[in-house]
């Protein structure tokens, strides 16, 4: 809700209004009219201006309408105020007069507009805006005194101190000069003025301070004298006015010490009239200046009146000296703690559904702060070592501070480069066996697999029945001769391994063809005497198979016969030749021709050229490159009709 | 007392770390920083291990204990279990247990009396449980989550569940522990508390993240510090809390 209205925008006098919005007009319009301009023109030019004077008019009208808060929708405590402070009902006029400006602006221009639509020339239709303008202007200098009015208005209005109508309030009221605005410094940080005079303070001050991690405001009223509501000025009214709406915590100050000027008596007097306005709200009488007179010390007469206030039992009495600031807290808290509780209370009781627990979003609250306590029982034993007790707290710039793994890790180099033992800190039985190094496999067993309690005394044992069987002399007896024959098989086989190896080499060494191209077997040339060794080795008579292939060899030189192709000679399976022709076999296929393949005859012949002709023709025609050309030129190209052609002269150049 | 530490930036030091009253583990980290928080806390009070549990530095996750025991999952190996055996007092029973829950840090919450356990847990591991941690066992769910461990920091003197706990589960599972317990938040906020601090009777160690109010809750539950003796620092501000936040 709007506490605040800091942001009204100024409100100008109506001179400078008219200024504003006659200039905004010029400026924004066009302003010069040309020889030869048709009248409907000239006549959309006036049009123009009077609409446009008068949109500006009810612009800046229904801004001031919306920037000043209207009366019916803001707090009452607000409305109240305001109706003190500014008179609602002259309040409401001067918007009103401003509202029904803005609607007789909008008449003015709607008539001109209609007229103007008549006009025959120029100069009538100059002389009907000129007209127009000027009832409008009429009618803005008309609103002077509102304008005047709402801009003190505006600038009161933003000096108003923010009072949130349903927070935690103070409300500090009272008699004038009881001390009511040193009670508010003495609590808050609020600068108020405070001198020794009635009515210092003429408005409401508000300061804020923090109790129980809460804020809370303190608001320090005009004093009140005791006289009908109806004679009260515009000052007194303002207390009434915060007394009357906010939920509060009230304080009602009392002086015994009769320093203020007003008697005791008037001042329980004051109490009793304004006590309708106390309705469920906390009460509380603040007895202040104690340092010059106490309660005590009044006369009996006195002392039972302020008793009787006491008795009705929803008032309490609280005593504080701002002077000396005793108990200036006692009451803050006091009254905080009251207000707080049962402002607590009334939330609470708000948010329990009819079954009595508290839910939705209070619920949650609650659970965020309950304490689930055991249902009595048992009481958990704890553990904490003595040593915790002693343990001196820990201090990084102490000298003799204990030296943890983190300076060790500074002095050996910083992080990164430290690496802490994690050894160090072993219980064993034995110190020196901390570091020991324990394999983690052994001969490819784990060796925690094997770790048994108790191998102690099983190695002792062992080892016993070892001596034993020493002593016995169960070892003497030595078998360990190699026969010749194990030495020579095992040497065979070396051979054999070793031959073995070497031949998987080789092969793989042929294998790696090194980016070479890959050359069948067959196309290869072997030289006879690769074949000759080949056969060889292998066991093979070579002789015949070399006589057969220098037989076929060609020789070298002049050939000794006519080398000429008989046809009739048999057809013998020459190697050279199926080489050569396996070879041009693998490089080309000779292309079939696909315009005579499958034509039986010439006159089928033709007749497929006719058909393919025929097929060809809209393609032609439409100057495609093919069936797949969807190719769509420019329909008019640029370079073709762009240009001017004066004088009638078509051709471009 | 209550200090704020952080892992490698992390604020969930209930992961790289386990403290309970007579050992606390903590992962082998890039820098001694986070060990060394241990240690100026706890140096010669009671053996700070530097521990991984199956090669990883999420101590706090896969394992749990208390003062008699220490339960590891399956995944540990050997010599972490030996490295493990050799640091902790030999009055601290180390049992590696089978279970498909292997990550029991989050799936068993307990102190030096009872656990409240995950509802899945095997009945072997139960027993287990109950034997080498010398507790009560329950099977429980924090704010209806099955993760126990993840939602709630247990010592002997108060514990800390989920936020959202409900009013009724708190007063439940405060009954069956016999401690006080608040409904809390670590970390700024987070809900996994268990996950986000480490406690023992006098100790507790939280994220760097964990705001003031956060921590004198977390002091005055598990009663560490100034707070130790009587007062529950919640209940004090209660008016306060429903008047500002509702």
């Amino acid at each position: 809700m709007k506490t605040t209205w800091k942001d009204i925008a100024p409100v100008p006098t109506s001179q400078e209004f008219l200024d504003i919005v006659l200039s905004r007009t010029q400026r924004q319009l066009p302003t010069q009219i040309r020889a030869g301009f048709k009248i409907s023109r000239i006549r959309g030019f006036y049009t123009r201006k009077v609409k446009f004077t008068q949109e500006t008019f009810c612009d800046k009208f229904q801004a001031i309408l919306d920037g000043f808060p209207r009366l019916q929708d803001i707090h009452p405590f607000h409305k109240d105020l305001m109706n003190t402070l500014y008179d609602a009902d002259h309040f409401r006029i001067a918007l009103g007069q401003v509202s029904t400006a803005k609607h007789l602006i909008e008449a003015v221009s709607r008539d001109y507009v209609r007229l103007i639509k008549y006009a025959q020339s120029l100069f009538q239709c100059k002389q009907l805006k000129r007209a127009g303008l000027g009832r409008m202007a009429t009618i803005c200098r008309r609103l002077k005194d509102p304008l005047v009015y709402l801009e003190q208005v505006r600038q009161h209005l933003g000096r108003l101190p923010s009072i949130d109508p349903n927070t935690r309030t103070l409300l500090i009221c009272g008699y004038p000069n009881v001390g009511k605005s040193s009670f508010l410094r003495s609590i808050t940080r609020a600068d108020v003025d405070v001198q020794p005079y009635a009515f210092t303070t003429k408005s409401l001050f508000v300061g804020h301070f923090d109790y129980k991690y809460l804020r809370f405001q303190a608001i320090d009223t005009p004093g009140i004298l005791d006289h009908p509501l109806e004679e009260m000025n515009t000052i007194e009214m303002q207390s009434i006015t915060a007394v009357a709406h906010l939920r509060s915590a009230i304080l009602y100050f009392m002086d015994l010490s009769e320093q203020c000027g007003y008697s005791v008596a008037d001042q329980i007097k004051l109490f009793h009239s304004i006590k309708p306005l106390f309705a469920n709200k906390i009460v509380y009488i603040v007895v202040n200046k104690i340092d010059v007179r106490r309660p005590e010390d009044l006369d009996p007469e006195q002392q039972q009146e302020l008793q009787d206030i006491l008795n009705s039992g929803d008032v309490e009495m609280l005593q504080a000296s701002c002077t000396t600031t005793e108990g200036v807290t006692a009451v803050k808290n006091a009254a905080c703690d009251k207000l707080l509780a049962e402002r607590v209370a009334q939330k609470l009781k708000s948010g329990t559904n009819t079954s009595g627990t508290p839910g939705g979003r209070l619920g949650d609250v609650l659970a965020r702060i309950h304490v689930a306590k055991p249902m009595g029982g048992v009481q958990r034993e704890t553990f904490i070592p003595e040593a915790v007790k002693d343990l001196k707290k820990y201090d990084k710039n102490d000298p003799n501070r204990r030296k943890l793994e983190r300076d060790l890790e500074e002095e050996n180099g910083g992080a990164g480069v430290y690496s802490f033992d994690m050894q160090r800190d072993y219980t064993l039985a034995n110190d020196e066996w901390n570091h020991d190094k324990i394999p983690e496999v052994w001969n490819g067993k784990n060796i925690y697999d094997f770790v048994d309690p108790d191998i102690e005394s099983k190695l002792a044992a062992l080892e016993e029945e070892e001596e034993k069987l020493e002593a016995d002399g169960y070892y003497e007896s030595d078998e360990s001769v190699e026969d010749a024959e194990d030495a020579d098989i095992r040497m065979k086989a070396d051979l054999i391994r070793e031959k073995r190896v070497l031949m998987r080499n080789e092969a793989k060494m042929r294998k790696s063809l090194k980016n070479r191209a890959q050359i069948p077997r067959s196309a290869k040339s072997k030289k006879l005497s690769e074949m000759n060794r080949a056969l060889d080795s292998a066991g093979y008579d070579v002789d015949a198979a070399g006589d057969r292939a220098r037989s076929q060899s060609q020789v070298r030189g002049r050939p000794l016969t006519r080398d000429e192709p008989n046809d009739d000679s048999m057809d013998l399976d020459d190697p050279k030749q199926a080489i050569a022709r396996a070879k041009s076999r693998a490089r080309s296929v000779a292309a079939t021709d696909r315009r005579n393949d499958g034509v039986v005859s010439d006159t089928a012949r033709d007749k497929a050229e006719r058909m393919f002709k025929l097929g060809q023709k809209k393609m032609n025609r439409m100057a495609r490159q093919g069936e797949a050309d969807r190719h769509t030129t420019a329909s008019l190209p640029k370079h073709l009709f762009s240009g001017k052609r004066g004088m009638g002269k078509t051709q471009r150049r | 007392m209550a200090v704020r530490a952080q892992f490698e930036n992390s604020n969930e030091v209930g992961v790289f770390s386990r403290l309970t009253n007579s050992y606390a583990i903590v992962a082998v980290g890039g820098s001694e920083n986070f060990y060394s928080v241990f240690e100026s806390e706890l140096q010669d009070i009671i053996p700070i291990c530097h521990a991984t549990i199956a090669g990883t530095r999420i101590v706090g996750r896969l394992t749990v204990g208390n003062k008699n025991g220490l339960l590891v999952p399956t995944t540990t190996t050997d010599q972490e279990l030996q490295h493990l055996r050799n640091t902790l007092p030999d009055s601290v029973k180390i049992q590696r247990i089978e279970e498909r829950l292997s990550a029991l840090g989050n799936v068993i919450c307990c102190n030096d009396h009872v656990a409240i356990v995950h509802p899945d847990l095997e009945r072997e591991t139960e027993e287990i449980i109950a034997d080498v941690l010398g507790v009560e066992v329950f099977r429980q769910t924090v704010a209806d989550n099955v993760l126990t461990g993840s939602y709630m920091a247990l010592s002997n003197q108060g514990g800390i569940v989920h936020p959202k706990t409900s009013v009724r589960d708190q007063d439940e599972l405060s009954s069956l522990l016999q401690v006080p317990l608040v409904a809390g938040s670590v970390n700024r906020g987070s809900a996994v508390v268990g996950a986000g601090m480490v406690v023992n009777d006098w100790l507790a160690i939280t994220g760097l993240d964990t705001t003031a109010t956060e921590l004198s809750v977390v002091e005055s539950v598990f009663r560490l510090g100034e707070m130790a003796p009587g007062g529950q620092g919640a209940g004090v501000n209660k008016e306060s809390i429903v008047e500002s936040f509702y």
